[in-house]
């Protein structure tokens, strides 16, 4: 199983980067399921919210303190399509739990491996992305996730809104735990001999596997990764907050619309992911990556101000598709510097595991601190918060983040023997 | 050896006090038997308005020392997870229905413009009860 490849070149096949395109976007449906749905259906369940509560904090540390794990799996095993199969499977099986038997335990397992699962699938993708295209592509590649993972979150957050709207809660999950079949299906669709583990956990291509990784420690000792990790963990604390903030500010000014509104909230940035990402992806290979992560950066503080001086319900549905100019950025330049900075380590999924396990940290800090400054003050004082924290992050970017795209080789050598072709 | 008798003697013990602190259990309960039509669990329910309205579900009652039922508390509003609060409603303001199918129809006697503005529900904090005639009314 583990007969030592020569070293080659990436040769994805169109079929395996199609089938790739399709495994991101049916596994952004699966997870779209859960998030708001638990809460309304164990409601519905007459479940207490002291419950409720519970599971959902549980699900949340898991899903916290299980992103190093996850990456380090992902690092140590060598076909990473089993374990993104596995995942889903156990995402799909959790999906079935909610779904038939909603009594107290079985649901606490059934979160608790809905988070685990999860904290191994994301950087399973990107490890089989890497895999599959290379260092040379991987900016392209990781713009491409982002595309079919919002058109799948987009998508599924309207299909599975009606779903629950006009039927029950309980339907959205069996839906999730169905679309597990198609997933495993495009999942096999995409040649393993096509993924070189080395490369999906960042080592060169067709080293033996016996070779010891970097020392995680050494690993976490270099800077620009700090200096990443702190920009992210601002990123969150500023973000997290801000929509959930302002749909309960639209909700109080519009009752009419309201519902209308705040799915245009959630949709609108996906569109906008879904049409950029690529984009970003490309330009990020060109220009650099600084210069991205500035102007995604950058659209957070002015999302943050406008939030806090436009009243118009309407104007704040466009004011919300910055959101979606900040997170095309940051879904592509997230996984794109972390391979920039882990490259030879044999550390890229660990390493995500430890970014992950920042934006964690700042994705809980923000509605605790935005929920506290619109209680003491008001909601307009939350949002001047939130945005002063992103001026924090983007000034960090500014001033100490380097440029994490690796120098232009000699071409012919270089891209040949490391990265691969150029096409 | 000692130990363990020192165990089963201490266990001895408190099941005895144990039996000792319980109610006389010689006589039975009485039993009243509700028609699935009389009365029905309204946890997570959902709410219209009188002009059929979605209002939400009620997700929590508030109960004051006399054991009366003072307000319901409804997740009102908000789409996906985004932008529902929690909020009090007065309980005289709510209706229940006996619907021609098995479960009532639970009725606000508010709308959806005179709910959307109310304040969030908190524990801990003072209550802001949403009464029928439209004002606010504070809980003590």
């Amino acid at each position: 199983m583990t007969e030592p490849l020569p070293p080659s070149p990436p040769h994805p096949s169109q079929r395996s980067l199609a089938r790739l395109d399709w495994f991101v976007f049916l596994v952004a449906d699966v997870q779209t399921g859960f998030g708001p749905f638990v809460a309304v259906y164990l409601t519905t369940q007459h479940w207490t919210q002291i419950e409720i509560g519970l599971v959902l904090t549980v699900s949340g540390l898991v899903s916290l303190v299980g992103q190093m794990p996850g990456g380090a799996l992902v690092d140590a095993a060598r076909s990473e399509r089993i374990v993104a199969g596995a995942a889903v499977s156990l995402i799909a099986a959790s999906a079935l739990i909610y779904a038939t038997w909603p009594i107290f335990p079985a649901v606490l397992v059934a979160a608790t491996m809905q988070a685990a699962a999860s904290c191994v699938l994301g950087p399973a993708i990107a490890a089989i992305s890497l895999g599959l295209v290379g260092y040379a592509m991987i900016g392209e590649r990781f713009g491409r996730n982002a595309r079919f993972a919002a058109v799948g979150t987009g998508l599924s957050a309207a299909v599975m809104g009606a779903c629950g709207y006009f039927f029950t809660a309980q339907s959205v999950f069996f839906v999730t735990a169905a679309l597990l079949i198609p997933a495993l299906f495009v999942l096999r669709g995409i040649a393993p001999t096509e993924i070189d583990p080395e490369r999906a956990h960042g080592n060169p291509s067709g080293q033996p596997a016996g070779k010891p990784r970097a020392d995680l420690r050494s690993l976490l000792r270099q800077r620009p990764l700090q200096v990443f990790g702190c920009c992210i963990l601002l990123f969150h604390f500023a973000n997290a907050a801000m929509l959930p903030l302002m749909g309960s500010v639209l909700t109080t000014r519009s009752s009419q619309w309201a519902t209308v509104l705040i799915g245009a909230c959630i949709v609108g940035p996906q569109l906008v992911v879904a049409l950029f990402s690529p984009w970003v992806g490309r330009q990020a290979q060109r220009w650099g990556r600084r210069p991205l992560l500035l102007v995604g950066f950058a659209a957070l503080p002015v999302r943050g101000l406008l939030f806090a001086t436009v009243t118009d319900p309407y104007l704040l549905v466009v004011v919300q598709l910055l959101d979606g100019l900040t997170a095309a950025v940051f879904s592509v330049m997230v996984p794109l510097t972390i391979a920039d900075l882990t490259r030879g380590t044999g550390r890229f999924n660990l390493t995500q595991g430890v970014i992950g396990t920042m934006m964690g940290v700042g994705a809980s800090l923000s509605p605790t601190f935005a929920g506290y400054m619109s209680d003491a003050f008001s909601s307009r004082v939350a949002f001047l918060g939130l945005a002063s924290i992103a001026v924090l992050g983007l000034a960090t970017v500014w001033l100490l983040m380097p440029e994490t795209r690796p120098p232009a080789r000699s071409p012919t050598l270089n891209r040949q023997a490391v990265m691969g072709p150029l096409r | 050896m000692g130990d363990r008798f020192g165990i089963v003697f201490l266990m001895t013990v408190l099941i005895a006090v144990g039996a000792a602190a319980q109610p006389d259990s010689t006589v039975s309960p009485s039993v009243t038997i509700l028609e699935t039509q009389e009365a029905q669990s309204i946890l997570g329910r959902d709410v219209r308005s009188l002009t059929d309205e979605d209002m939400g579900r009620i997700v929590d009652i508030l109960v004051d020392g006399e054991g009366g039922v003072r307000a319901a508390i409804i997740d009102f509003g908000g789409f996906l997870g985004v932008g529902n609060r929690k909020i009090a409603v007065d309980w005289k303001a709510l209706h229940f229905v006996p619907a021609a199918g098995k479960r009532y129809s639970v009725v606000l006697e508010l709308t959806r413009d005179q709910v959307k503005a109310a304040p969030e529900y908190k524990e801990g904090k003072p209550t802001i009860v949403l009464g029928a005639s439209g004002n606010l009314e504070p809980l003590p």
